[in-house]
């Protein structure tokens, strides 16, 4: 006999949310529950695996460090079940709670029975849960035509004079129309018709359509991908193809509408931003990032080159803004490179993100030189904040007089940071150590980063430090209520997926790539090249790599969802949004994160 | 020449005679250690007399794991129509058609759980319909003995200073104060597992951790 209330907490548990009814009735049978008082201690070699009902449940390494914290839905047990060996890990209640036992028998015929339940055990326990898919999984899909056309029908019957037919295009401002008999679709008219076959033949005012339709045109599905139009369109030479619902006229497509729909294509954007002669043209352009956000999100382009892209568009417009800067304000006195720091520098830029950047100049920062690029900065700064690149809060930006240094000062100031590290230095400092040239002199560029590897490079002390800080925050071990979530200037609450987790691998693999002298800004470049050197252990890297696309992606989708609704991005998630699945993958993540930041403590305080 | 009444009452007889003969555990025996049988049934009505049994639920709490496995419902053919009471128990006597014969319920019962701890929210319904149904059956009922978690809860909240009203200790007020998940309620199985959630956490809530049944059964008696 089957309880439902069991039953229906593991119908939405993942992986069992996959099996039948009947199914989930017989797995019923192999459970036992149990109810756990805070602090006491749950058996953990029972050969069983146990199942998180309600209460919390927090997981000790024999070390007595805390592993993770488990609850509703969580799992433990499948460790031992499916290597056979006996686990030294200590389990204790945190929280009154129940747990389901569920016996080896059942668990490895589940296993046996279905594939994604045993794959997601595997993938559990090797760490790599975000590997696992859920089995109904949307395929790719790009743009497809109901995304690009409109229900907007044009049309004539065969037996309207050509005359009525060029009104009707005249007035509609179409250059083609569908010819319809009683709701079929029997021709087509185009503007080339009417001059070929009509002016061009001296046929008179009055001959009736039908005379010089093309008859029987090509058509598509308006569920078809927009390129299979494309492909129709230049297979047959045709600029005009007409769109169906059903077999019925919805609308007519053209080879015009097809460049309009590419328009917001990352290519394009960029090529109108440098087309463009003052802030306010380059204003317009950046009205269209959130559009084009969107379209890289219904072509599903993975967060990280999502990143990349609008991290491209912000360079365009900083390089177009200094153009109309030299403009306005002529040639500047010296040589000089624009820089820009943190995410910009990185290529990992979001939607909300804010300005961070610098100017690096050949010589010193007076008189004459001073005042050129204090005008170029304030442009170019307040452009970009027009352009929806909002200020910098802590002002880091070239227009503060602080950061228009020559290579002298700019090294000077990393020297400082290097030497004589301290903490809290650090901590505001670190974002100064990713860096890219944007506009300008590369070679200026190259001087100062060359300069700041040599100097980072096998510099115990300083990595020592710069390791410390980005210890400072750690990432959640549990979802538990108040614990984790933190609130914003707006009070909303949630996980903040960027403080907690995004920003955590940026800084740990910030330090190793200085230990190494590695010249790659962007993150997952940087460990790319960890692996290769051998820096890193290359499966680490490949954790971490996949913990930090899992989060990127969690903050992608979540701002493409905000942009939707029209809410304000933000990179605080609620947990209760999230699917078991997600939830998983993200304790996943903050496990490797968490195991990355042990190590690192380990390996820069060790060779101190 | 009623020879053949007294032959059919001895075999059925003995079916309590069993029973009795299997002693509920020690009193000094430790509640970790016992077997306990957690019952709900749902009738027709509240009076053992006139009203009937339509569906039992159980479940055992064996080393204080309620194993699922050996979870019954089971549904009683009453000799009336359950007319009204189909309101709270949801059973029509249309779902009945496949129910067995109320014989059959309590010889399984008897049999299989001699020894076990009895318990059940607000007990004396059940102690009250499970004696008759004996009587009816066979002409003589063992003393059921039930540890009643609405008792228990009474004690707990009444132990902690606390007003208590009677809806305070109806199953699902007290399933919410336990944070414990609820279900359907007036379904015997649900409410049987429901009430074995209950006893499990009263007992892990209780100061004495190593309480014996003796102890537990003072305090269900209140």
């Amino acid at each position: 006999m089957e309880i439902s209330e069991v039953i229906k907490f593991l119908a939405k548990t993942t992986p069992f949310n996959h099996l039948s009814t009947a199914e989930l009735s017989q797995l019923g049978k192999h459970i036992a529950v149990y109810y756990y008082q805070a602090e006491d201690k749950v058996p953990t070699n029972g050969r069983r695996l146990l199942i998180v009902r309600t209460g919390v449940f927090a997981l000790y390494s024999d070390q007595q460090q805390l592993l993770a914290k488990l609850q509703e839905g969580d799992f433990y047990g499948y460790q031992q079940l499916l290597t056979d060996l006996t686990d030294a890990d200590i389990l204790k209640c945190e929280e009154d709670g129940l747990v389901y036992w569920l016996d080896a028998q059942m668990f490895h015929q589940l296993r046996h029975q279905f594939k994604n339940v045993d794959l997601f055990f595997q993938r559990l326990f090797s760490r790599r849960l975000h590997q696992y898919k859920e089995q109904q999984q949307n395929s790719r899909f790009t743009l497809k035509l109901h995304d690009v056309v409109q229900a907007h029908k044009i049309s004539i019957t065969p037996q309207q004079t050509v005359q009525q037919a060029a009104l009707l295009m005249t007035e509609k401002r179409v250059s083609s129309l569908l010819v319809e008999q009683e709701q079929k679709l029997v021709g087509i008219v185009t503007d080339r018709d009417l001059r070929s076959r009509v002016l061009a033949q001296a046929l008179p005012a009055n001959t009736e359509v039908a005379a010089i339709m093309t008859r029987q045109p090509h058509t598509i599905d308006k569920n078809a991908y927009l390129y299979e139009a494309v492909q129709l369109m230049s297979r047959f030479n045709i600029h005009h193809l007409p769109v169906t619902e059903q077999g019925l006229c919805f609308s007519m497509i053209t080879a015009t509408d097809i460049i309009r729909a590419q328009q917001d294509h990352p290519v394009y954007l960029i090529g109108e931003i440098h087309r463009q002669q003052s802030v306010d043209g380059l204003e317009q352009c950046s009205l269209h990032i959130q559009e084009l956000a969107q379209t890289l999100g219904k072509q599903q382009v993975p967060a990280h080159e999502a990143g990349h892209i609008i991290t491209t568009i912000t360079d365009a417009l900083t390089q177009r803004l200094i153009k109309l800067a030299m403009q306005q304000l002529g040639e500047p006195p010296c040589v000089f490179s624009w820089l820009a720091f943190g995410s910009q520098a990185r290529m990992d830029q979001s939607l909300n993100a804010d300005q961070d950047n610098a100017l690096l100049l050949e010589k010193e920062p007076v008189g004459e030189v001073e005042l050129y690029f204090a005008a170029l900065a304030d442009f170019v700064c307040t452009g970009l904040a027009r352009c929806g690149i909002k200020l910098c809060p802590g002002n880091i930006m070239a227009s503060n007089p602080e950061l228009r240094l020559s290579l002298k000062g700019w090294s000077g100031r990393f020297a400082r940071w290097i030497t004589t590290p301290t903490p809290q230095a650090l901590l505001n400092a670190s974002i100064y150590f990713d860096l890219r040239v944007i506009e300008g002199s590369r070679g200026l560029f190259n001087a100062l980063q060359q300069d700041i590897l040599a100097k980072t490079a096998n510099n115990d002390l300083f990595l020592l430090h710069l390791s410390k800080t980005a210890q400072e925050r750690t990432a959640p071990l549990g979802f538990l209520k108040n614990f984790i979530l933190e609130q914003d200037g707006k009070h909303k609450k949630g996980l903040d997926l960027k403080k907690r987790g995004i920003s955590l691998i940026t800084d740990l693999t910030r330090v190793y790539a200085l230990s190494a002298g590695i010249s790659e800004v962007n993150t997952r470049l940087r460990l790319k090249a960890l692996a290769e050197t051998q820096v890193m252990d290359s499966r680490d890297v490949q954790n971490l790599l996949d913990a930090f696309d899992v989060l990127a992606q969690l903050r992608w989708d979540k701002h493409l969802q905000e942009l939707q609704q029209g809410h304000d991005v933000t990179n605080l998630l609620d947990p209760a949004q999230l699917s078991a699945l997600q939830r998983h993958q993200l304790k996943d993540c903050f496990a490797v994160i968490h195991e990355a930041q042990s190590s690192m403590r380990y390996r820069f305080s060790r060779e101190l | 020449m009623f020879g053949w009444l007294k032959l059919h009452k001895e075999p059925v007889n003995a079916v309590v005679q069993q029973f009795e003969a299997v002693a509920w555990p020690a009193a000094d025996t430790p509640v970790s250690q016992c077997r306990f049988l957690v019952l709900d049934l749902e009738t027709t009505g509240l009076d053992a007399k006139n009203d009937h049994i339509v569906s039992l639920g159980w479940v055992v709490i064996e080393h204080q794991e309620i194993n699922l496995a050996k979870a019954q419902h089971l549904l009683v053919k009453p000799p009336v129509s359950v007319g009204q009471s189909a309101v709270f128990h949801g059973l029509h006597d249309k779902d009945l058609s496949k129910a067995q014969d109320l014989a059959d319920v309590m010889t399984e019962l008897l049999q299989h759980y001699a020894g076990a701890v009895f318990v059940a929210h607000h007990a004396s319904i059940e102690q009250k319909f499970l004696t008759m149904a004996c009587q009816r059956l066979y002409g003589r009922s063992p003393k059921f003995k039930f540890i009643d978690t609405m008792q228990l809860e009474w004690q707990r909240l009444l132990n902690r200073g606390k007003v208590v009203h009677q809806r305070d200790l109806r199953l699902p007020a007290c399933l919410s104060r336990h944070h414990l998940p609820h279900n359907q309620h007036h379904h015997a199985l649900e409410d049987a597992f429901s009430c074995a959630l209950l006893l499990l956490s009263q007992l892990k809530k209780s100061r004495n951790h190593q309480m014996t049944l003796g102890e537990l059964t003072a305090l269900s008696r209140g």
